[in-house]
């Protein structure tokens, strides 16, 4: 097995909670968007279960063990946590040397993550002349060096060009393909919609969400129809006979709402309705992800103004 | 527990390092010099020590000891660096081990050849003036000054693991270090004689007039070491990373 699991983990820095009492489980073959705002506690959970940070109470295991029993755990779990971890004075191919020999990599992975993250050709340049996008492909070559069964990346399209975020979208699904275990933070929504299969959203440190991707989206935002016509009032009395309402739009379009594209489709044809566009509007995770923390704020804003 | 491997990732670090290696090079190139120039200095002063005299360029020399300690933990803390050394190697117990050896045994090594030429370099200037020496005397200056120049880096690794910085710890160690040898340095026979770097230069002179001989002065320096190094062995496991 190598699930991550987290159980009941808290961890405080003096008084503020970073993580309250999390629980959920990231499970292999899919890509696990981790969300959630700035300071939610998506990096504080990563330390905990890489064991870098001691949890204040409850647990956080990778395949059922506690990650510092590990005893080569590059090769089971590979994370990218900072992108300045490597000394600037080294160069990435010595970087790489070190943390291969610390757990008995072979070296020719060294090379191998090099060329696979696209940094083959600065291999002996020094750390602190790399841009912030090659020290991220540096931080996702580490995390890749032992061949791991469990991948954690904490923001790995930080700073990488197009070419580059496209390059890691591919990278996940086929680790996710290949069976591995794969977690990622973010708080780009469509950067997330393009690979996460399952999400795992936090907010103030606590769980607001462990579902697939598109049962959250369905579940917050109500599917439209997006309809163009040349014969509006022969469109409205055609959807207005099988109750359905549509609302007409500045650039010459109608959306129906709580519709699916199929009945729509079947409607306007039967009534022969003459239809220049007709398109499924699905919602986007960002809508969804909006439409729940803006409940969240709402509900964490109250006590605050109860005070007053 | 397998040390080897976290020992050999080590050694690659500090040898992957330019800046390491060159305060080892430093440290054999200052005390050879200031011993060499020691050795063409006036000899008539009556508490003159032929042995302290050979071996004084390690008194420049030890800051080059002191900084290599103190870089080769400290250079774990640049970046947030720690936190991917700990991911790679999570029990600290056995990182913090091997990063002592990599911080003792070059340490020990260079500072016992750097003795040895720092001697000769010395001897060659001092000429008849040294004559006096026994080789017992010459060997046990040169083994002390290698395992104090150990100690000396192991005292600052230890204080850099405390407070997690390498500014922090050569500021208050290299001050320290000129202040006690410059200023209260000669009061021998007091309390100044337990300073954990007064105690260890002991086994530098001939003859020395104290409570402290020259081996048990390396024990007292060997003694603020451990302390150093267990007070950072402490922060390191208690502290999120």
């Amino acid at each position: 097995m190598t699930t991550i699991d987290v159980h009941n983990l808290t961890k405080e820095y003096g008084t503020r909670r970073a993580v309250d009492d999390l629980t959920f489980t990231v499970r292999p073959g899919h890509v696990t968007g981790f969300l959630g705002p700035n300071g939610a506690g998506k990096s504080t959970t990563m330390r905990l279960v890489l064991g870098l940070d001691r949890a204040t109470s409850g647990t956080a295991t990778v395949g059922g063990r506690a990650y510092t029993t590990l005893h080569e755990p590059l090769r089971h779990v590979g994370a990218l946590l900072d992108a300045d971890a490597a000394h600037g004075s080294r160069t990435a191919r010595n970087h790489l040397r070190v943390l291969a020999a610390s757990n008995r990599v072979p070296a020719r992975r060294v090379d191998e993550v090099m060329e696979e993250t696209g940094i083959a050709s600065v291999a002996r340049s020094r750390v602190k002349a790399f841009s912030l996008g090659m020290r991220q492909r540096l931080g996702i070559a580490a995390a890749l060096l032992g061949d791991p069964e469990v991948v954690m990346l904490d923001e790995p399209s930080n700073g990488l060009d197009p070419e580059g975020i496209i390059w890691i979208r591919e990278l996940l699904r086929r680790m996710a393909a290949e069976g591995r275990t794969v977690l990622v933070s973010s708080h780009l929504m469509n950067e997330t919609a393009s690979f996460a299969d399952h999400l795992v959203v936090l907010g103030r440190g606590r769980l607001l969400a462990d579902t697939p991707m598109r049962d959250f989206i369905d579940a917050r935002v109500r599917p439209r129809v997006r309809v163009r016509t040349s014969d509006a009032t022969a469109l409205k009395a055609a959807l207005a006979r099988h109750g359905h309402d549509a609302v007409e739009h500045d650039d010459g379009y109608w959306t129906v709402q709580h519709a699916r594209v199929d009945d729509i489709g079947r409607i306007v044809s039967g009534a022969g309705v003459p239809v220049l566009e007709l398109a499924s509007d699905e919602g986007t995770l960002e809508q969804a992800y909006l439409d729940l923390t803006a409940a969240e704020t709402e509900f964490a804003a109250q006590p605050k103004e109860a005070r007053r | 527990m397998n040390l080897t491997p976290v020992l050999r990732a080590e050694a690659l670090k500090v040898l992957t390092l330019r800046s390491l290696c060159g305060t080892l090079l430093a440290l054999f190139a200052v005390t050879t010099a200031f011993s060499a120039l020691a050795g063409v200095s006036d000899t008539s002063d009556p508490d003159f020590d032929p042995l302290f005299m050979a071996l004084s360029g390690v008194m420049p020399g030890q800051i080059a000891a002191v900084a290599y300690g103190a870089v080769v933990v400290s250079s774990e803390y640049q970046g947030n660096g720690i936190r991917l050394t700990l991911a790679a190697v999570p029990q600290r117990g056995r990182w913090f081990a091997a990063k002592l050896v990599v911080v003792a045994v070059p340490a020990l090594g260079v500072g016992l050849v750097t003795a040895l030429a720092a001697l000769l370099a010395a001897r060659a200037g001092l000429g008849t003036a040294a004559d006096a020496l026994t080789v017992g005397e010459q060997v046990r200056g040169v083994v002390g000054c290698g395992v104090y120049l150990m100690l000396m880096a192991l005292f600052a690794a230890g204080l850099t693991a405390l407070f997690r910085s390498g500014v922090a710890t050569l500021s208050t160690l290299i001050p320290f270090i000129l202040v006690v040898s410059f200023v209260i340095g000669d009061a021998a026979g007091t309390v100044a004689d337990f300073l954990p770097d007064k105690a260890g230069q002991i086994v530098l002179y001939r003859t020395y007039d104290g409570t402290l001989g020259p081996w048990t002065g390396l024990t007292v320096t060997a003694l603020w070491a451990v302390v150093a190094l267990l007070g950072g062995f402490w922060r390191l496991r208690r502290r999120d990373a």
